[in-house]
Protein backbone atom coordinates (compact mmCIF):
# COMPACT_ATOMS: atom_id res chain seq x y z
CA UNK A 1 0.00 0.00 0.00
CA UNK A 2 1.10 3.45 -0.95
CA UNK A 3 1.89 6.01 1.47
CA UNK A 4 0.53 8.88 0.29
CA UNK A 5 -0.17 11.32 3.44
CA UNK A 6 1.97 12.33 6.83
CA UNK A 7 -0.12 14.14 9.75
CA UNK A 8 0.82 15.05 12.96
CA UNK A 9 -1.08 14.32 16.27
CA UNK A 10 0.75 15.53 19.26
CA UNK A 11 3.77 14.25 19.59
CA UNK A 12 3.56 11.68 16.81
CA UNK A 13 3.91 11.72 13.17
CA UNK A 14 1.11 9.33 11.33
CA UNK A 15 1.55 8.05 8.23
CA UNK A 16 -1.38 6.85 6.54
CA UNK A 17 -2.77 6.22 2.91
CA UNK A 18 -5.27 8.92 1.79
CA UNK A 19 -6.83 7.25 -0.99
CA UNK A 20 -8.24 2.81 -0.14
CA UNK A 21 -6.15 0.88 -1.78
CA UNK A 22 -7.70 -0.33 -5.01
CA UNK A 23 -11.19 -1.58 -4.05
CA UNK A 24 -11.32 -5.20 -4.73
CA UNK A 25 -15.06 -4.14 -6.25
CA UNK A 26 -14.23 -2.18 -9.01
CA UNK A 27 -11.13 -4.79 -9.37
CA UNK A 28 -11.92 -8.14 -9.45
CA UNK A 29 -14.80 -8.47 -11.78
CA UNK A 30 -13.10 -6.34 -14.76
CA UNK A 31 -9.73 -7.76 -14.51
CA UNK A 32 -8.02 -9.94 -17.16
CA UNK A 33 -6.37 -12.73 -16.02
CA UNK A 34 -3.78 -15.14 -17.34
CA UNK A 35 -6.22 -18.12 -15.69
CA UNK A 36 -9.53 -19.35 -17.09
CA UNK A 37 -13.05 -19.39 -15.69
CA UNK A 38 -15.42 -22.11 -16.08
CA UNK A 39 -18.64 -22.65 -14.26
CA UNK A 40 -21.45 -24.58 -13.98
CA UNK A 41 -25.04 -23.42 -12.72
CA UNK A 42 -28.52 -24.88 -13.17
CA UNK A 43 -31.47 -26.63 -10.24
CA UNK A 44 -30.51 -29.53 -8.59
CA UNK A 45 -30.73 -32.38 -10.82
CA UNK A 46 -29.95 -30.66 -14.19
CA UNK A 47 -27.05 -33.06 -14.03
CA UNK A 48 -24.43 -30.44 -13.98
CA UNK A 49 -21.75 -31.67 -11.11
CA UNK A 50 -21.83 -35.04 -13.80
CA UNK A 51 -20.71 -32.14 -16.56
CA UNK A 52 -17.97 -30.57 -14.33
CA UNK A 53 -16.69 -33.36 -12.85
CA UNK A 54 -16.32 -34.82 -16.95
CA UNK A 55 -14.66 -31.71 -17.90
CA UNK A 56 -12.12 -31.91 -15.21
CA UNK A 57 -11.31 -35.09 -16.13
CA UNK A 58 -10.69 -34.28 -19.35
CA UNK A 59 -8.49 -30.82 -19.25
CA UNK A 60 -6.52 -32.74 -16.83
CA UNK A 61 -5.74 -35.48 -18.92
CA UNK A 62 -5.02 -32.40 -21.51
CA UNK A 63 -2.14 -31.53 -18.71
CA UNK A 64 -3.85 -28.22 -17.82
CA UNK A 65 -3.79 -26.94 -14.31
CA UNK A 66 -7.21 -27.50 -13.09
CA UNK A 67 -8.86 -26.39 -9.61
CA UNK A 68 -12.32 -27.19 -8.61
CA UNK A 69 -14.30 -24.83 -6.29
CA UNK A 70 -17.37 -25.72 -4.86
CA UNK A 71 -20.16 -23.11 -3.62
CA UNK A 72 -20.53 -23.39 0.14
CA UNK A 73 -17.05 -24.80 0.90
CA UNK A 74 -14.84 -22.35 2.68
CA UNK A 75 -12.92 -23.67 5.82
CA UNK A 76 -13.49 -20.55 7.25
CA UNK A 77 -17.38 -19.78 6.74
CA UNK A 78 -18.86 -23.07 6.15
CA UNK A 79 -19.26 -24.08 10.01
CA UNK A 80 -21.33 -20.85 10.59
CA UNK A 81 -23.59 -21.67 7.57
CA UNK A 82 -24.13 -25.38 8.70
CA UNK A 83 -24.80 -24.14 12.05
CA UNK A 84 -27.40 -21.66 10.94
CA UNK A 85 -28.85 -24.59 8.58
CA UNK A 86 -29.41 -26.89 11.73
CA UNK A 87 -30.47 -24.65 13.92
CA UNK A 88 -32.55 -22.93 11.29
CA UNK A 89 -31.53 -19.39 12.42
CA UNK A 90 -31.34 -17.98 8.45
CA UNK A 91 -33.50 -15.56 7.11
CA UNK A 92 -33.18 -14.75 3.76
CA UNK A 93 -30.80 -11.66 4.50
CA UNK A 94 -28.50 -13.68 6.50
CA UNK A 95 -28.95 -16.85 3.90
CA UNK A 96 -27.69 -14.54 1.28
CA UNK A 97 -25.09 -12.86 3.25
CA UNK A 98 -23.37 -15.71 5.00
CA UNK A 99 -23.06 -17.51 1.30
CA UNK A 100 -21.75 -14.12 0.07
CA UNK A 101 -19.67 -14.46 3.07
CA UNK A 102 -17.74 -17.77 1.83
CA UNK A 103 -18.00 -17.25 -1.61
CA UNK A 104 -15.62 -14.02 -0.50
CA UNK A 105 -13.02 -16.10 1.09
CA UNK A 106 -12.85 -18.94 -2.06
CA UNK A 107 -12.72 -15.42 -4.25
CA UNK A 108 -9.70 -13.94 -2.15
CA UNK A 109 -8.05 -17.05 -0.95
CA UNK A 110 -8.39 -19.34 -3.86
CA UNK A 111 -10.43 -18.51 -6.59
CA UNK A 112 -8.41 -15.00 -8.06
CA UNK A 113 -4.95 -16.00 -7.22
CA UNK A 114 -4.72 -18.99 -9.30
CA UNK A 115 -6.55 -17.18 -11.81
CA UNK A 116 -3.66 -14.72 -11.74
CA UNK A 117 -1.28 -17.50 -11.38
CA UNK A 118 -3.18 -19.21 -14.76
CA UNK A 119 -5.01 -21.49 -13.78
CA UNK A 120 -7.97 -23.32 -14.87
CA UNK A 121 -10.44 -22.73 -12.19
CA UNK A 122 -13.84 -24.87 -12.08
CA UNK A 123 -16.82 -23.83 -10.09
CA UNK A 124 -19.56 -26.01 -9.47
CA UNK A 125 -22.18 -22.97 -9.33
CA UNK A 126 -21.54 -18.96 -8.38
CA UNK A 127 -22.53 -16.31 -8.28
CA UNK A 128 -25.73 -16.74 -10.78
CA UNK A 129 -26.95 -19.74 -8.01
CA UNK A 130 -26.70 -16.88 -5.22
CA UNK A 131 -29.15 -14.28 -7.62
CA UNK A 132 -31.73 -17.03 -8.14
CA UNK A 133 -32.33 -18.31 -4.94
CA UNK A 134 -31.86 -14.84 -2.86
CA UNK A 135 -34.50 -13.28 -5.30
CA UNK A 136 -35.99 -16.14 -5.08
CA UNK A 137 -36.27 -15.62 -1.57
CA UNK A 138 -37.55 -12.69 -1.68
CA UNK A 139 -34.32 -10.35 -1.21
CA UNK A 140 -33.85 -7.31 -3.26
CA UNK A 141 -32.43 -8.23 -7.05
CA UNK A 142 -30.19 -5.07 -7.02
CA UNK A 143 -29.27 -5.52 -3.62
CA UNK A 144 -28.12 -9.11 -4.53
CA UNK A 145 -25.96 -8.19 -7.46
CA UNK A 146 -24.55 -5.24 -5.45
CA UNK A 147 -23.18 -7.55 -2.74
CA UNK A 148 -21.48 -9.90 -5.28
CA UNK A 149 -19.85 -6.72 -7.07
CA UNK A 150 -16.70 -8.15 -6.59
CA UNK A 151 -16.51 -11.46 -8.28
CA UNK A 152 -14.66 -12.50 -11.46
CA UNK A 153 -16.45 -12.63 -14.60
CA UNK A 154 -15.83 -16.51 -15.58
CA UNK A 155 -14.64 -17.00 -19.04
CA UNK A 156 -17.68 -19.52 -19.38
CA UNK A 157 -21.02 -19.69 -17.84
CA UNK A 158 -22.59 -22.89 -18.53
CA UNK A 159 -26.43 -22.68 -17.91
CA UNK A 160 -27.85 -26.09 -17.61
CA UNK A 161 -31.41 -25.95 -18.82
CA UNK A 162 -34.03 -28.93 -17.88
CA UNK A 163 -37.84 -28.73 -16.94
CA UNK A 164 -38.69 -28.89 -13.64
CA UNK A 165 -40.11 -32.66 -13.82
CA UNK A 166 -37.42 -34.17 -15.57
CA UNK A 167 -35.30 -32.59 -12.54
CA UNK A 168 -37.45 -33.67 -9.77
CA UNK A 169 -37.71 -37.35 -11.06
CA UNK A 170 -34.01 -37.51 -11.13
CA UNK A 171 -33.64 -36.26 -7.57
CA UNK A 172 -36.49 -37.55 -5.91
CA UNK A 173 -35.56 -41.24 -6.27
CA UNK A 174 -31.69 -40.51 -5.67
CA UNK A 175 -32.33 -38.88 -2.19
CA UNK A 176 -34.31 -39.31 1.36
CA UNK A 177 -35.92 -36.37 2.00
CA UNK A 178 -35.34 -32.49 1.46
CA UNK A 179 -33.60 -30.75 3.69
CA UNK A 180 -35.60 -27.92 5.15
CA UNK A 181 -33.73 -24.48 3.24
CA UNK A 182 -32.50 -26.67 0.38
CA UNK A 183 -36.90 -27.26 -0.17
CA UNK A 184 -37.54 -23.30 0.40
CA UNK A 185 -39.62 -25.23 3.44
CA UNK A 186 -38.26 -21.75 5.01
CA UNK A 187 -40.45 -19.57 3.02
CA UNK A 188 -43.44 -21.13 4.12
CA UNK A 189 -45.30 -22.10 0.63
CA UNK A 190 -46.57 -25.12 1.75
CA UNK A 191 -45.96 -27.13 4.53
CA UNK A 192 -45.31 -30.43 2.71
CA UNK A 193 -41.50 -30.75 1.65
CA UNK A 194 -42.01 -32.13 -2.11
CA UNK A 195 -44.71 -29.65 -2.42
CA UNK A 196 -42.44 -26.55 -1.55
CA UNK A 197 -39.38 -28.40 -3.40
CA UNK A 198 -41.15 -28.15 -6.42
CA UNK A 199 -42.34 -24.28 -5.77
CA UNK A 200 -39.22 -23.21 -4.63
CA UNK A 201 -36.97 -24.88 -8.04
CA UNK A 202 -39.87 -23.55 -10.33
CA UNK A 203 -39.15 -19.66 -8.66
CA UNK A 204 -35.78 -20.59 -9.01
CA UNK A 205 -36.18 -21.33 -13.09
CA UNK A 206 -38.08 -18.38 -13.60
CA UNK A 207 -34.73 -16.32 -12.61
CA UNK A 208 -32.48 -18.14 -14.20
CA UNK A 209 -34.10 -17.75 -17.22
CA UNK A 210 -34.30 -13.81 -17.15
CA UNK A 211 -30.42 -14.44 -15.97
CA UNK A 212 -29.51 -16.18 -19.35
CA UNK A 213 -29.40 -12.64 -21.46
CA UNK A 214 -28.73 -10.58 -18.56
CA UNK A 215 -25.21 -12.58 -17.84
CA UNK A 216 -24.87 -14.01 -21.34
CA UNK A 217 -24.80 -17.59 -19.96
CA UNK A 218 -24.36 -20.22 -22.28
CA UNK A 219 -27.16 -22.91 -22.49
CA UNK A 220 -26.99 -26.53 -22.59
CA UNK A 221 -30.10 -28.69 -23.08
CA UNK A 222 -29.55 -31.04 -20.13
CA UNK A 223 -31.96 -33.52 -21.15
CA UNK A 224 -29.70 -34.37 -24.11
CA UNK A 225 -27.34 -37.56 -23.38
CA UNK A 226 -24.68 -36.82 -21.10
CA UNK A 227 -22.16 -37.63 -23.35
CA UNK A 228 -23.65 -35.70 -26.26
CA UNK A 229 -23.65 -32.49 -23.29
CA UNK A 230 -20.02 -33.16 -22.91
CA UNK A 231 -19.37 -32.69 -26.07
CA UNK A 232 -20.63 -29.46 -26.46
CA UNK A 233 -18.89 -28.14 -22.97
CA UNK A 234 -15.85 -30.03 -24.15
CA UNK A 235 -15.64 -27.74 -27.75
CA UNK A 236 -16.99 -24.58 -26.35
CA UNK A 237 -14.06 -24.59 -23.45
CA UNK A 238 -11.28 -25.71 -26.02
CA UNK A 239 -11.96 -23.15 -28.07
CA UNK A 240 -11.44 -20.71 -24.95
CA UNK A 241 -8.25 -22.52 -23.93
CA UNK A 242 -5.88 -21.21 -26.90
CA UNK A 243 -3.01 -19.27 -25.48
CA UNK A 244 -3.89 -20.43 -21.83
CA UNK A 245 -0.52 -20.19 -20.01
CA UNK A 246 -0.67 -23.60 -17.85
CA UNK B 1 -42.56 6.34 10.87
CA UNK B 2 -38.31 4.60 11.03
CA UNK B 3 -36.84 4.54 8.01
CA UNK B 4 -34.06 2.41 6.90
CA UNK B 5 -31.26 4.25 4.69
CA UNK B 6 -33.02 2.77 1.32
CA UNK B 7 -34.03 -0.83 1.12
CA UNK B 8 -35.86 -2.92 2.66
CA UNK B 9 -35.07 -6.43 3.90
CA UNK B 10 -38.01 -9.06 3.43
CA UNK B 11 -40.61 -9.32 6.05
CA UNK B 12 -39.52 -6.25 7.60
CA UNK B 13 -42.27 -4.14 9.00
CA UNK B 14 -40.87 -0.40 10.04
CA UNK B 15 -44.54 0.83 11.50
CA UNK B 16 -44.43 0.34 14.52
CA UNK B 17 -41.00 0.20 15.86
CA UNK B 18 -41.31 2.46 18.50
CA UNK B 19 -38.53 1.80 20.62
CA UNK B 20 -35.77 4.13 20.47
CA UNK B 21 -32.31 3.32 18.78
CA UNK B 22 -29.16 4.94 19.99
CA UNK B 23 -25.74 4.37 19.03
CA UNK B 24 -22.75 4.67 20.12
CA UNK B 25 -19.86 4.93 18.01
CA UNK B 26 -15.83 5.37 17.96
CA UNK B 27 -12.95 4.19 17.75
CA UNK B 28 -11.36 1.02 20.33
CA UNK B 29 -10.50 2.41 23.53
CA UNK B 30 -12.52 5.04 23.29
CA UNK B 31 -14.81 4.08 26.42
CA UNK B 32 -17.49 3.05 24.29
CA UNK B 33 -18.40 -0.35 26.54
CA UNK B 34 -17.74 1.39 30.00
CA UNK B 35 -20.35 4.00 28.76
CA UNK B 36 -23.11 1.40 28.03
CA UNK B 37 -22.48 -0.32 31.11
CA UNK B 38 -22.70 2.67 33.01
CA UNK B 39 -26.35 3.94 31.00
CA UNK B 40 -28.09 0.72 30.87
CA UNK B 41 -28.80 0.26 34.61
CA UNK B 42 -29.50 4.09 34.25
CA UNK B 43 -32.42 3.87 31.73
CA UNK B 44 -33.59 0.68 33.80
CA UNK B 45 -33.83 3.04 37.18
CA UNK B 46 -35.61 5.46 34.84
CA UNK B 47 -38.30 2.33 33.79
CA UNK B 48 -37.08 1.70 30.15
CA UNK B 49 -36.36 -2.12 29.08
CA UNK B 50 -33.12 -1.79 27.56
CA UNK B 51 -31.13 -3.94 24.72
CA UNK B 52 -27.82 -3.93 24.37
CA UNK B 53 -25.81 -5.31 21.52
CA UNK B 54 -22.44 -4.74 19.87
CA UNK B 55 -20.25 -6.67 17.11
CA UNK B 56 -19.65 -10.39 16.99
CA UNK B 57 -22.12 -10.72 19.51
CA UNK B 58 -25.36 -12.90 17.01
CA UNK B 59 -25.91 -16.35 17.77
CA UNK B 60 -25.41 -17.07 13.87
CA UNK B 61 -22.18 -15.69 13.18
CA UNK B 62 -20.56 -14.31 16.45
CA UNK B 63 -18.69 -17.78 17.24
CA UNK B 64 -17.53 -18.02 13.30
CA UNK B 65 -15.77 -14.89 13.27
CA UNK B 66 -14.28 -15.09 16.78
CA UNK B 67 -12.79 -18.44 15.24
CA UNK B 68 -11.95 -16.87 11.64
CA UNK B 69 -9.94 -14.49 14.14
CA UNK B 70 -7.51 -16.87 15.67
CA UNK B 71 -6.08 -17.91 12.31
CA UNK B 72 -3.75 -15.75 10.21
CA UNK B 73 -6.04 -15.99 6.92
CA UNK B 74 -9.04 -14.13 7.20
CA UNK B 75 -9.03 -11.96 3.92
CA UNK B 76 -10.69 -8.09 4.19
CA UNK B 77 -13.56 -8.98 1.57
CA UNK B 78 -14.51 -12.23 3.82
CA UNK B 79 -13.80 -10.43 7.34
CA UNK B 80 -16.44 -7.45 6.08
CA UNK B 81 -18.71 -9.61 4.55
CA UNK B 82 -18.55 -11.86 8.10
CA UNK B 83 -19.46 -8.93 9.93
CA UNK B 84 -22.31 -7.31 8.02
CA UNK B 85 -24.03 -11.52 8.50
CA UNK B 86 -23.15 -11.21 12.23
CA UNK B 87 -24.49 -7.34 11.99
CA UNK B 88 -27.79 -8.29 10.29
CA UNK B 89 -28.61 -11.33 11.88
CA UNK B 90 -28.33 -8.93 15.29
CA UNK B 91 -30.85 -6.63 13.08
CA UNK B 92 -33.33 -9.09 12.44
CA UNK B 93 -33.24 -11.47 15.86
CA UNK B 94 -32.56 -8.94 18.76
CA UNK B 95 -32.87 -4.83 17.59
CA UNK B 96 -36.08 -5.29 15.23
CA UNK B 97 -37.88 -7.27 17.56
CA UNK B 98 -37.34 -5.25 21.09
CA UNK B 99 -37.74 -1.90 19.20
CA UNK B 100 -41.08 -3.37 18.50
CA UNK B 101 -41.67 -4.01 22.07
CA UNK B 102 -40.80 -0.65 23.18
CA UNK B 103 -37.04 -1.30 24.51
CA UNK B 104 -34.46 1.33 23.99
CA UNK B 105 -31.63 -0.55 22.36
CA UNK B 106 -28.23 0.41 22.94
CA UNK B 107 -25.37 -0.70 20.56
CA UNK B 108 -22.25 -0.24 20.87
CA UNK B 109 -20.97 0.57 17.23
CA UNK B 110 -23.08 0.11 14.68
CA UNK B 111 -22.56 0.34 10.41
CA UNK B 112 -20.51 2.75 10.77
CA UNK B 113 -17.69 1.29 12.55
CA UNK B 114 -18.42 -1.67 10.14
CA UNK B 115 -18.09 0.85 7.01
CA UNK B 116 -14.85 2.46 7.99
CA UNK B 117 -13.22 -1.29 9.02
CA UNK B 118 -14.57 -2.02 5.59
CA UNK B 119 -13.07 0.77 3.40
CA UNK B 120 -9.89 1.23 5.72
CA UNK B 121 -9.28 -2.28 4.53
CA UNK B 122 -9.44 -1.24 0.52
CA UNK B 123 -13.30 -1.63 0.19
CA UNK B 124 -15.54 0.48 -2.42
CA UNK B 125 -17.06 3.27 -0.44
CA UNK B 126 -20.65 2.90 -2.33
CA UNK B 127 -20.69 -1.06 -2.14
CA UNK B 128 -20.37 -1.27 1.47
CA UNK B 129 -22.82 1.54 2.01
CA UNK B 130 -25.19 0.13 -0.12
CA UNK B 131 -24.78 -3.29 1.16
CA UNK B 132 -25.74 -1.61 4.79
CA UNK B 133 -28.72 -0.09 3.02
CA UNK B 134 -31.06 -2.09 4.72
CA UNK B 135 -30.07 -0.95 7.81
CA UNK B 136 -32.46 1.09 10.39
CA UNK B 137 -31.63 5.04 10.89
CA UNK B 138 -31.34 5.10 14.68
CA UNK B 139 -32.55 7.86 17.23
CA UNK B 140 -28.93 9.28 18.08
CA UNK B 141 -25.54 8.82 17.23
CA UNK B 142 -23.07 9.70 20.11
CA UNK B 143 -19.50 9.47 18.72
CA UNK B 144 -16.92 9.50 21.36
CA UNK B 145 -14.28 10.83 19.49
CA UNK B 146 -10.76 10.42 21.46
CA UNK B 147 -7.22 11.18 19.53
CA UNK B 148 -4.34 8.90 19.27
CA UNK B 149 -2.10 10.80 21.91
CA UNK B 150 -4.78 10.38 24.39
CA UNK B 151 -5.87 6.74 23.20
CA UNK B 152 -2.26 5.82 23.85
CA UNK B 153 -1.81 5.74 27.56
CA UNK B 154 -5.18 3.63 27.59
CA UNK B 155 -3.74 0.99 25.68
CA UNK B 156 -0.23 1.16 27.58
CA UNK B 157 -1.83 0.93 30.95
CA UNK B 158 -4.67 -1.25 30.46
CA UNK B 159 -5.71 -2.16 26.81
CA UNK B 160 -2.31 -3.75 25.80
CA UNK B 161 -1.65 -3.85 21.79
CA UNK B 162 -4.03 -6.12 20.09
CA UNK B 163 -3.30 -7.66 16.43
CA UNK B 164 -6.67 -6.95 15.05
CA UNK B 165 -7.07 -3.04 17.24
CA UNK B 166 -3.40 -2.64 15.44
CA UNK B 167 -4.96 -2.93 11.72
CA UNK B 168 -1.52 -5.69 12.14
CA UNK B 169 -3.59 -7.37 9.13
CA UNK B 170 -3.76 -3.75 7.13
CA UNK B 171 -0.37 -2.35 8.21
CA UNK B 172 1.73 -5.32 8.94
CA UNK B 173 5.05 -3.94 10.39
CA UNK B 174 7.91 -4.80 12.54
CA UNK B 175 5.66 -4.08 15.58
CA UNK B 176 2.28 -3.17 16.75
CA UNK B 177 3.02 0.60 17.70
CA UNK B 178 3.54 1.76 14.54
CA UNK B 179 0.71 -0.43 13.06
CA UNK B 180 -1.44 0.52 15.66
CA UNK B 181 -0.52 4.51 14.81
CA UNK B 182 -1.50 4.12 11.17
CA UNK B 183 -4.23 1.99 11.56
CA UNK B 184 -6.21 4.35 14.35
CA UNK B 185 -5.06 7.43 12.38
CA UNK B 186 -7.15 5.57 9.27
CA UNK B 187 -9.91 5.16 11.07
CA UNK B 188 -10.18 8.46 13.05
CA UNK B 189 -9.75 10.08 9.74
CA UNK B 190 -12.69 7.96 8.41
CA UNK B 191 -15.03 8.03 11.06
CA UNK B 192 -14.51 11.93 10.67
CA UNK B 193 -15.65 11.70 7.26
CA UNK B 194 -18.80 9.56 8.27
CA UNK B 195 -19.74 11.93 10.66
CA UNK B 196 -20.46 14.74 8.31
CA UNK B 197 -22.35 12.54 6.07
CA UNK B 198 -24.42 10.78 8.58
CA UNK B 199 -24.60 13.61 11.23
CA UNK B 200 -23.45 11.96 14.36
CA UNK B 201 -23.01 14.15 17.65
CA UNK B 202 -19.51 14.27 18.32
CA UNK B 203 -18.46 13.93 22.28
CA UNK B 204 -15.09 14.39 23.57
CA UNK B 205 -14.58 11.42 24.79
CA UNK B 206 -10.84 12.23 26.33
CA UNK B 207 -13.15 13.68 29.12
CA UNK B 208 -13.44 11.84 32.27
CA UNK B 209 -15.90 8.82 32.26
CA UNK B 210 -18.57 10.30 34.88
CA UNK B 211 -18.56 14.03 33.07
CA UNK B 212 -18.55 12.07 29.53
CA UNK B 213 -21.61 10.00 31.05
CA UNK B 214 -23.57 13.33 32.80
CA UNK B 215 -23.17 14.61 29.14
CA UNK B 216 -24.79 11.68 27.43
CA UNK B 217 -27.34 10.76 29.82
CA UNK B 218 -28.84 14.92 29.39
CA UNK B 219 -28.69 13.89 25.81
CA UNK B 220 -30.46 10.71 25.74
CA UNK B 221 -32.98 12.40 27.93
CA UNK B 222 -33.74 15.37 25.32
CA UNK B 223 -35.08 12.20 22.90
CA UNK B 224 -36.78 10.19 25.26
CA UNK B 225 -40.39 10.91 26.47
CA UNK B 226 -40.88 10.97 30.18
CA UNK B 227 -41.55 7.53 32.33
CA UNK B 228 -44.31 6.74 34.79
CA UNK B 229 -41.51 5.04 36.82
CA UNK B 230 -39.75 8.69 36.58
CA UNK B 231 -42.54 10.55 38.77
CA UNK B 232 -42.88 7.95 41.48
CA UNK B 233 -40.91 7.97 44.36
CA UNK B 234 -39.00 4.70 44.89
CA UNK B 235 -37.03 3.80 47.90
CA UNK B 236 -36.91 -0.06 48.02
CA UNK B 237 -35.53 -2.49 45.64
CA UNK B 238 -38.75 -4.50 45.28
CA UNK B 239 -40.82 -1.12 44.28
CA UNK B 240 -38.21 -0.11 41.45
CA UNK B 241 -38.61 -3.86 40.26
CA UNK B 242 -42.62 -3.53 40.56
CA UNK B 243 -42.45 -0.32 38.81
CA UNK B 244 -40.00 -1.60 36.23
CA UNK B 245 -42.21 -4.67 34.85
CA UNK B 246 -45.30 -2.46 34.48
CA UNK B 247 -43.64 -0.29 32.19
CA UNK B 248 -42.43 -2.77 30.26
CA UNK B 249 -46.01 -4.58 30.03
CA UNK B 250 -47.54 -1.41 29.34
CA UNK B 251 -45.40 -1.06 26.37
CA UNK B 252 -46.13 -4.74 24.97
CA UNK B 253 -49.67 -5.19 26.00
CA UNK B 254 -50.79 -1.22 26.14
CA UNK B 255 -54.73 -2.37 25.45
CA UNK B 256 -54.79 -5.40 27.87
CA UNK B 257 -52.27 -3.93 30.97
CA UNK B 258 -53.46 -2.55 33.82
CA UNK B 259 -50.50 -2.60 35.55
CA UNK B 260 -51.82 -5.04 38.43
CA UNK B 261 -50.07 -8.36 36.68
CA UNK B 262 -47.97 -10.65 38.78
CA UNK B 263 -43.97 -9.76 38.59
CA UNK B 264 -43.48 -13.32 37.71
CA UNK B 265 -46.45 -13.48 34.95
CA UNK B 266 -44.67 -10.25 34.07
CA UNK B 267 -41.49 -11.21 33.22
CA UNK B 268 -42.93 -14.58 31.56
CA UNK B 269 -44.96 -12.43 29.26
CA UNK B 270 -42.71 -10.17 28.45
CA UNK B 271 -40.24 -12.59 27.06
CA UNK B 272 -42.82 -14.90 25.03
CA UNK B 273 -43.75 -11.60 23.62
CA UNK B 274 -40.27 -11.61 21.99
CA UNK B 275 -39.67 -14.86 21.07
CA UNK B 276 -43.24 -14.74 18.85
CA UNK B 277 -41.65 -11.51 17.10
CA UNK B 278 -38.86 -12.86 16.49
CA UNK B 279 -40.72 -16.21 14.61
CA UNK B 280 -42.66 -14.00 12.83
CA UNK B 281 -39.51 -12.28 11.72
CA UNK B 282 -37.94 -15.23 9.52
CA UNK B 283 -37.02 -17.92 11.77
CA UNK B 284 -38.45 -21.52 11.62
CA UNK B 285 -41.08 -22.33 13.65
Amino acid sequence: MEITSSIHIGPFEIFYPLKPAVSPVQHYGKGNYPGRLFIVEGIDGSGKSTQLSLLHKWLESKGYGVVFSEWNSSPLVKDTTRLGKKKKLLTPATFSLIHSTDFADRTERSILPLLKAGAVVLCDRYIYTAFARDVARGMDREWVRGLYGFAVKPTVAFYFRVPLETAIGRVVGARDGFKFYEAGLDLGLTADPEDSFRMFQGRIIEEYEKMIPEFGLTTIDATLPVEAQQGQVRQIVQSHLENAKI
Amino acid sequence: MRQTYGKLLPGMRLSDLSGKLIVIEGTDGAGLTTQINLLKPWLEELGHAVLDTGMTRSRLAGEGIRRAKEGNNLGHLTQSLFYATDFIDRLENEIVPALRAGFIVLTDRYIYSLMARAIIRGMDSSWIRSIYSVALKPDAVYYLRIGIDQLLPRVVFSRRFDYWESGMDVYPGHDMYDSFCKYQAALLAEFDNLSKEYKFETVDASADEDVLCDHLKKRILGILEPTPAQTLVSDTHSELFETFTKRVLGNLFPATSNGEVPAANAMELSSSALITHAGSNGRGA
